[in-house]
């Protein structure tokens, strides 16, 4: 994180590189360098499979998640139930699609509050300086002091569980690393000599931030936040594990992998499968995480 | 040196200050009234109910119960718990005190080697098909949660093969699969960081005298190239072990063992909080301290680490 903070970005920068990639299209030096990627090749496809599960869930999954069947009790797979059934005999095929929703709502939500409010506190704290930016490095620290999941565990204890807990408790533990992220870039930019012509011209300083700044650092910040996904998807699975999530009637992958811990002597298909839907779907986003950063940051790409 | 060490171990107090204000508020803002929890069925005593506020120090003012909380911390006292009356929480925590550090450093005893070797091994065939797979290999093990590798491993070990104990807590077959599966998520990451710092380190111009000497191959990787990959790796111990801590609540859940995670795991559930804050708090200093112990060795291994200004 600090590495590519100290890093001063190079010629035109990151977002420099995406807009050429968008301009140039599919012959563009970065598209082809990520086509050649195979591992965040495979991420690619498995990040977007996972997202068109999650958007087109209702209509994907076979049966109604929550529709109760005595007869599909702890079923192994079979015809009417394709991956078997759970306690109450719900279907576990879409029980796992409508999860996929779950845990990517929950993802996006937390990567939205955190990147828009790491992303002005970060901003604030370097463009300002001073007792503003002790004041907010300070907050930072202290997070930082907490180990991320007894910080969201602690914010779980006092709120009751939910999904409105999780969203809360992974932005706290997640919006720091972005502000320190965001700040430093702004230091590095912020003796450009379009920055002083800007504030010789009289532009107020929220106009410097938003028109002049923050064109500048939003790649690199968006990038980091991007490979955070999977990690956040693991923080929300494993809160929903403990029982401190997401709950029921939603399905959640955590919580499905807890419920079919009972019965994993008999009946693991419950665990098994949304263990290896969850499984899969973080390791497809860290993919496309690491692919993402050697091909944006610099100093790995030259190797 | 001397004076930053000092300096950072001054710059904890607050952090561990704000930490102890931090469970104490979180405390009072939990829901419900403990007293009315505890007296359950016999709510409708009044004496009882003023006798057991005054055994938790509820009747006093909100100040007074922080001085006593504050001066508590220190002597070990971090009052009594709201699940059973009357019993200190060190009383429900102490037997598990020990546990998860115990299957932290176990955990990191096996990550520690093991993920250098991988990653050396790697490293040393850069972008060969064997490469290829140890990334793959470790990309998942980073990526697939502790308690969806339990689900699997339980399964195919405990159940289906029988070699070792579904859950329990006490013999040494009990512990081989809650470490081995601790120790799975930073053994990937030390490999993963061990990888990069070796290509990185072989591409220096020490590396290039020293086989321009004509030294021997393993003799430039493991003398001169390993030794300098395991001071940055040092670093990056605190942030392994913060996870690892993390991994203990899943993992003391699942296999059923008495440590503290599952204990704070279970108060929050019994609504104890005060059971739920210490542990907090303990693992909070914990973490700090050997954030602290690793920084401070950084700067003693690495001639080039000089502390001084604001450059730490």
């Amino acid at each position: 994180m600090t590495a590519i903070g100290q890093e001063r970005p190079r010629g035109r920068g990151h977002l420099g590189d995406l807009l050429a990639w968008l301009r140039r299209g599919a012959k563009s030096d970065f598209w082809l360098r990520f086509r050649r990627n195979r591992n965040a090749v495979s991420g690619a496809i498995i990040v977007a499979l996972v997202t068109l599960t999650a958007v087109f869930a209702p209509a994907l999954a076979p049966r109604d998640f929550e529709s109760i069947n005595m007869l599909a009790v702890w079923s192994p797979p079979t015809g009417d139930n394709l991956l078997g059934g759970d306690a109450l005999g719900r279907d576990i095929l879409s029980r796992v699609i409508v999860g996929a929703r779950v845990s990517l709502l929950v993802a996006i939500s937390v990567l939205a509050i955190t990147l828009t409010f790491g992303t002005a506190m970060g901003m604030i704290a370097g463009y300002f300086g001073g007792w503003t930016d002790t004041l907010i490095m300070r907050v930072v620290d202290i997070i930082f002091a907490f180990p991320e999941l007894i910080l969201a565990i602690l914010v779980a204890a006092v709120m009751g569980p939910g999904k409105l807990t999780v969203i809360i408790a992974l932005s706290l533990v997640w919006w720091p690393g972005i502000a320190r992220l965001t700040r430093s870039l702004v230091l590095s930019w912020k003796s450009e000599l379009f920055v002083d012509a800007a504030i010789a011209s009289g532009t107020r300083p929220h106009r410097i931030l938003i028109r002049h700044l923050l064109p500048n650092i939003v790649a690199p910040i968006i990038v980091r936040a991007s490979i955070g996904v999977g990690f956040i998807i693991m923080a929300e699975a494993t809160l929903s594990f403990l029982g401190i999530g997401v709950q029921e009637p939603e399905p959640t992958w955590g919580g499905m992998i807890r419920d079919g811990l009972v019965s994993l002597r008999t009946e693991p298909y419950l665990s098994l499968f949304s263990s290896l839907a969850l499984g899969i779907t973080i390791i497809g986003f860290n993919l496309l995480g690491d692919g993402m950063r050697d091909l944006l940051d610099p100093r790995i790409r030259d190797r | 040196m001397g004076l930053y060490a000092i300096r950072r171990v001054f710059g904890l107090v607050p952090v561990l200050f704000i930490a102890v204000v931090l469970t104490f508020i979180a405390n009072q803002f939990v829901p419900g009234d403990p007293i009315l929890i505890l007296l359950s069925d016999q709510s409708g005593d009044p004496v009882l109910e003023a006798r057991l506020r005054a055994d938790y120090g509820l009747d006093r003012p909100l100040f007074e119960q922080f001085v006593t909380y504050i001066q508590g911390i220190f002597t070990g006292d971090f009052g009594l718990s709201f699940r059973f009356a009357n019993v200190p929480v060190i009383d429900v925590i102490k037997t598990g005190l020990l546990i998860s550090p115990v299957l932290a450093i176990a955990a990191l005893t096996i990550a520690v080697p093991l993920g250098i070797v991988l990653g050396t091994f790697a490293a040393l065939r850069r972008d060969t098909l064997a490469d290829t797979a140890v990334i793959l290999v470790l990309v998942a093990g980073i990526s697939i949660p502790n308690f969806a590798m339990a689900a699997f491993l339980v399964f195919l070990f405990a159940i289906k093969l029988n070699v070792v104990p579904v859950a329990g807590w006490g013999s040494f077959q009990q512990a081989v699969l809650p470490v081995v599966i601790l120790a799975v998520p930073p053994t990937a990451y030390i490999a993963r960081l061990s990888r990069t710092y070796m290509l990185e380190v072989l591409q220096q111009d020490y590396i290039r005298t020293a086989r321009a000497k004509g030294l021997r191959d393993h003799l430039v990787t493991y003398r001169h190239a390993l030794r300098n990959t395991l001071v940055p790796l040092l670093t990056t111990i605190g942030i392994i072990f913060g996870g690892l801590l993390s991994g203990t609540f899943v993992i003391e859940t699942i296999f059923n063992i008495p440590g503290l995670g599952s204990m704070a795991i279970q108060s929050v559930f019994a609504r104890d909080y005060p059971v739920t804050m210490a542990i907090v708090l303990l693992f909070t200093a914990f973490y700090s301290g050997i954030n602290l112990v690793v920084d401070l060795l950084y700067g003693l291994i690495d001639p080039r680490i000089r502390f001084g200004g604001d450059a730490a």
